[in-house]
């Protein structure tokens, strides 16, 4: 199963951290912390791939793959595919992607509860939900479109909108 | 793109982002947490999106590393608000911010229910995402048939469906019952005739879920598994959103491949053969493309069936097609593919037998130890590892050495390890594998731990050829400029010992060694003096005739370190001063160090032990112990320096003897916790107080060693030690699977095997092992019976006989699988070398469902098998008695602390031996004369006679004379009545009553356990 989620930024900043099984909010922070570490030390056209055993017990791996300014890290254990989370991760950057149209850190950063529910669409319970990102896509879409008949009152934000 | 901004969260967040530094943020986060505490106390004016700002705020606050112990109780409220953001925002923050065992989460389990049960499609998708993200055991108990409603349902929509197959999948995971296997296995299979492959893909990962654990009773998915699987390889009926980059579901393709490994074989021949079509075409259409995520995505389908291949165990041709393919992909430029070739391969390695196909890749793996991703260059340690055997050892084990230099440190240790490990198994001479440790030790000395150097110096001791060898690699090193203090550890040690030895070659006078040793002193940590000062007197020792200088320089040190603040140099200085002061008595007490004895390395078990536990890992294990350790085998069983000395036997013997009469309170200890641990006599090694002791400690960690192996042959073995064999007798290896309790008492039932020769060695809910045995002369065969108990297959049966040096034993083959309530009978063969009273071991283990049964079991394969009763008149005997005069062929010592018996039972005990009582042949009544023949192949049949002089006003002790034509004999057959008649070997006698089990580590580590030690016996003999 995937143990978890994390998206951080290159300083290290987490902006998006989903666990799978639970962990205390130290604990989290410490393996965001050593996962950082370890992302940092490696070069250019490596292998996504590390062992993170230390951290997470016997063969746990993680997949990452930087995009800009930003890690994303999935973290499971020997019964999933190393390439096919690559894959899903790959579907879940191109989901964000065509939600917030050439997707950027603050994007993320300021709709933290939007990539939430996307990630949600994607994987649930650790397990692959979905992999054909235009049927997230349509989900989400129904979802914002509960969200605002609910919500007439919200104020738009211009700035951060449409990013 | 629309989002669902609230302006209060967003300026939240960029006052976070404003902050200069931690401090700062702290200070927002904690004004933030206060006014939200605040508006939460008083919930009267709050509307339900402040409330849900307010709870996004907690999220964000506790994404950032912020305990956020207050405000739950508005999250889980949330869920039963009417409008969906509301409700959305609820559920999304509960399941990120509570662990399933919350109480809260109780309190919304009606609420959660309502909308599964309810008829909006939006709330059931919110409220299955959060019951699959979190639910625990309350929630599989009340929401499981609802949720197996939703799955099956036909006028429910794809999205909610696939959730709830996957909310299935947790609940089951919380609790098994939920799903009743005979209900829902025609339901499952049901679901895989779905067309949609978003639902498809869930339920296909519920049914990997469901085989892991219960193959059986999902059969019929089988057949459905590899239809799926055909229809993704001909693209038939996959709508193009399915397909990614080009290539259909390389997820579901994966998933389903996955599935079909947790079945055992495939037996229908149709079946098998599309899913081998399937399998070919994948494997032959797969190329490296330059799309990276083609490439990833066709490589993640052809991975998975490289590894089902494997799972099939297809012909050899196909394998080495795999093989081949591997080997192209280790080469090739993309990183990831070449990380997953090493792994398969290593994989490879271990379930099946291409070894010699995989050998052909060597240079290129070897080339991949230099590759810039310490990723790959991991793996391909790993596989080296993997591969290396006595055919290519020097060949790896020297470029690991040589990359040694250059690695990173992270993988320094690592790659030591290893290197010592195969250097060890697989050394084609002795000299080789010490120049490689020597080498490990000058070139990472920081990183070789010390189990390595200790098990250095035990290969050195036990090898007589060896020593002069290595006391002159140990000389050289000494010359280097700056060696690390391991490096003086070991070479002070060897040459302390050995050096002697090379007393005629330039710059190997005692007085140069001495000098040379004597140079590093002042660079060495606290822990090496005391070894440096054992050499010191060691060298004094040697220095014949005296050289008064020389004397008189290490006087003075030793001296110098009587006032030391290290209590253990301390000590040893005073004693070697005290010592030397005396002469001749310093040459039996500082004469050579006897023969460690022989056990499995403790790095090798350390490497097992890292090892975790999967199926094919433990085929890693099962090829380590096949794979005979050359280096073992070259290892020399005779007693080091002659036959025993007497005089050395008394004071060694105490500590045994205290150690036996306290060791059923130590068996007692193992029972009474119930679970099958071992205890460990060691003393943990911090609190050791002396050095030698912990120079030789971890590498007595195998078995606890009854006595100094000179005066005590039959621990040779290093298995069992006759005392505390019953702790021993059951030693699973992975302890947390082995529940499985033995039926009746293990020691009891061998110890009853001793005395008869049929009967049962072991039985446990799922299987019964008895024993038959004829015994002729010095040979054996006995017959194991293994039954199955059961109505269900055992299954990964392996049987490994452990035996000592002296027993040649030969197991005919044991099935890997015993059918359902029958019973398999494996001769084994035994030839009895010599005398000894090692134990031979059965390693014996097996699968049943989930459980993996390893025990360790004692055969009764003991002396007094291969013992004939003789019996011999007046006139036989005296000649034959007076002839075997004195030590070594005839032995006599006071036994004391003899449990009390009438003479009567005492006969009765020895003709149970086969030690045939010859009445009449004393004149005093209160003494006891016996005789037997012993049969071995070394020996032939030698006559023994025993006499024992009891005392009736003390029945605890007595004298005992054994003789015999063969002073090793004489030796064992003493020790082995002596145990007869100390220890108690029939548990059934009711102990003493017991003082209540202590926890192992409140053990004292005192004498009793330090004694078991050699290394720490002798030490305190120093």
């Amino acid at each position: 199963m995937i143990r978890g989620v994390i998206i951080m930024n290159d300083q290290g900043k987490p902006r998006l951290v989903k666990f799978y099984e639970f962990q205390p909010v130290e604990k989290q922070q410490e393996l965001i912390r050593s996962i950082y570490k370890i992302l940092c030390s490696r070069a250019d056209n490596v292998s996504n791939f590390v062992k993170v055993d230390s951290l997470f017990g016997p063969d746990v791996r993680l997949v990452y793959k930087t995009f800009a300014t930003l890690y994303f890290v999935f973290i499971f254990d020997n019964s999933e595919n190393e390439l096919a989370m690559l894959d899903l991760m790959q579907v879940f950057v191109e989901t964000l992607d065509k939600c917030f149209s050439n997707v950027c850190e603050l994007d993320i950063v300021f709709n933290f509860n939007k990539v939430h529910t996307i990630l949600d669409e994607i994987i649930l319970g650790g397990q692959v939900l979905e992999t054909s990102s235009s049927e997230v896509m349509k989900a989400v879409d129904e979802i914002s479109k509960l969200e605002r008949s609910g919500n007439s009152i919200i104020p738009s934000i211009p700035g951060w909108q449409g990013r | 793109m629309a989002l669902s901004g609230m302006r209060g969260l967003s300026v939240f967040i960029s006052d976070i982002r404003n902050c200069q530094n931690k401090e700062q943020e702290r200070l927002r986060v904690d004004k933030e947490l206060g006014k939200i505490r605040t508006r939460f106390k008083n919930e009267k004016g709050l509307t339900p999106y402040e409330k849900k700002k307010y709870v996004w705020k907690m999220l964000y606050i506790y994404m950032l590393g912020y305990d956020v112990d207050f405000g739950h109780m508005e999250a889980v409220s949330l869920i039963s608000a009417p409008k969906y953001p509301e409700k959305q925002v609820g559920y999304i923050v509960t399941s990120s911010l509570l662990n399933e065992n919350h109480d809260f989460l109780r309190l919304a389990i009606n609420t959660v229910r309502n909308d599964i049960i309810g008829r909006n499609e939006t709330f059931q998708c919110l409220a299955l995402t959060l019951v699959g993200n979190i639910g625990g055991r309350e929630f599989a108990e009340s929401l499981a048939p609802d949720v197996q409603k939703l799955l099956i349902s036909s006028s429910c929509r794809p999205l909610v469906r696939k959730k709830a197959a996957l909310c299935l999948l947790r609940l089951y995971r919380k609790n098994p019952d939920v799903v009743n296997v005979d209900g829902w296995s025609d339901r499952m299979a049901q679901l895989l005739d779905e067309r949609d492959l978003g639902v498809l893909t869930s339920s296909m990962s519920l049914l990997v879920a469901l085989v892991s654990n219960n193959h059986e009773a999902y059969w019929s998915c089988l057949p459905k598994c590899v239809k799926i699987l055909e229809r993704l390889a001909r693209n038939q009926d996959v709508p193009q959103e399915y397909t990614y980059y080009g290539i259909p579901s390389p997820w579901l393709q994966v998933k389903t491949m996955r599935a079909l490994q947790y079945f055992p074989t495939i037996e229908d021949p149709n079946t098998r053969r599309s899913l081998f079509e399937v399998l070919q075409r994948i494997l032959m259409g797969t190329d490296v493309v330059k799309n990276v995520n083609k490439n990833n995505a066709s490589h993640a389908v052809l991975f998975e069936a490289l590894a089902l291949v494997m799972h099939l165990d297809a012909e050899k041709e196909m394998m080495s097609q795999c093989v081949a393919l591997l080997g192209k992909f280790i080469a090739v430029r993309e990183p990831n593919i070449r990380y997953l070739g090493l792994e398969n391969m290593t994989r490879m390695l271990m379930v099946t037998d291409v070894q010699d196909i995989i050998k052909r890749h060597q240079a290129q793996i070897i080339t991949s130890l230099k590759d810039p991703d310490i990723s790959i260059r991991r793996r391909a340690l790993d596989l080296l590892y993997g591969m290396c055997d006595v055919s290519n050892a020097k060949d790896i084990v020297e470029e690991l050495l040589q990359y040694l230099s250059s690695a990173d440190f992270a993988m320094r240790e690592e790659l030591s390890l290893k290197a010592a490990i195969l250097a060890e198994k697989f050394a084609p001479d002795l000299s080789w594998y010490v120049d490689v440790i020597l080498q490990l030790i000058d070139k990472a000395g920081d990183f070789v731990s010390d189990d390595i150097w200790f098990r250095v110096v035990q290969f050195v001791t036990n090898n007589e050829d060896l020593q002069p060898y290595a006391a002159l690699k140990a000389r050289e090193y000494l010359d280097k400029p700056a060696i690390h203090e391991t490096m003086v550890k070991v070479s002070a040690y060897i040459l302390g010992e050995y050096s002697h030895l090379l007393a005629r070659r330039p710059g190997c006078s005692p007085k140069e060694i001495f000098n040379v040793i004597h140079e590093k002193l002042p660079t060495v940590s606290t822990s090496t003096i005391p070894i440096l000062l054992s050499t010191y007197a060691k060298i004094l020792m040697h220095t014949q005739p005296p050289d008064q200088e020389l004397q008189k320089q290490i006087w003075a040190i030793f001296s110098k370190y009587e006032s030391c603040i290290d209590a253990e140099i301390q000590q040893r200085a005073v004693e070697y001063q005290a010592l030397s002061m005396k002469g001749a008595a310093l040459m039996d007490v500082l004469a050579e160090m006897p023969k460690f004895p022989e056990r499995q390395s403790s790095l090798l078990r350390k490497a097992e032990d890292a090892e975790a536990d999967t199926a094919e890992q433990s085929a890693i294990k099962l090829r380590a112990q096949q794979q005979t350790s050359s280096a073992l085998v070259l290892t020399d069983q005779r007693p080091a320096n002659g036959s025993p000395s007497v005089s050395q036997l008394g004071p060694v013997k105490v500590p045994n003897m205290s150690n036996v009469n306290q060791s059923p309170a130590e068996q007692e200890l193992t029972h009474a916790n119930g679970a099958l641990t071992v205890v460990d006599p060691q003393p943990p090694s911090t609190s050791s107080p002396d050095l030698l002791g912990d120079l030789l400690g971890p590498l007595a960690i195998e078995g606890p060693a009854g006595t100094a192996p000179q005066s005590d042959p039959r621990v040779a073995s290093g298995l069992e030690g006759g005392a505390n064999g019953e702790a021993l007798a059951i030693a699973p290896i992975e302890e947390q699977n082995n529940t499985v309790q033995p039926i009746g008492d293990i020691a009891e039932r061998f110890h009853a095997l001793c005395l008869k020769d049929s009967g049962v060695l072991y039985e446990d809910p799922y299987i019964q092992i008895g024993i038959k045995a004829d015994w002729r002369a010095h040979h054996g065969r006995v017959v194991l019976f293994l039954g199955n108990k059961n109505t269900a297959p055992l299954i990964s049966v392996q049987a490994l006989i452990l035996p000592p040096a002296h027993l040649k034993m030969e197991l005919s083959l044991v099935p890997e699988t015993i059918p359902p309530r029958a019973q398999v009978q494996c001769p084994l063969e035994v030839i009895n070398l010599q005398p000894s009273r090692d134990l031979a071991v059965l390693d014996f283990s097996y699968k049943f469902g989930t459980h993996v049964v390893n025990v360790k079991l004692r055969l009764p394969a003991v002396l007094n098998k291969f013992l004939q009763p003789i019996s011999v008149s007046a006139e036989e005997f005296f000649p034959q008695w007076r002839s075997l005069s004195g030590p070594p062929l005839k032995l006599q010592e006071v036994v004391r602390g003899v449990r009390p018996m009438p003479l009567a039972e005492m006969a009765n005990l020895f003709n149970s031996l086969q030690l045939m009582v010859c009445p009449g042949l004393d004149p005093n009544t209160n003494n006891l004369v016996a005789s037997t023949t012993f049969y071995s192949e070394r020996t032939r049949a030698m006559l023994c006679l025993i006499r024992i002089e009891t005392d009736p006003a003390d029945r605890t002790q007595l004298r005992m004379t054994i003789a015999s034509g063969d002073p090793t004999l004489t030796f064992e057959l003493k020790e082995f009545i002596k145990e007869h008649l100390i220890s108690i070997p029939i548990p059934s006698r009711a102990p003493a009553p017991m003082p209540a089990p202590m926890p192992p580590q409140a053990r004292p580590t005192s004498p009793p356990t330090a004694s078991l030690d050699p290394g720490a016996l002798l030490a305190g003999l120093l």
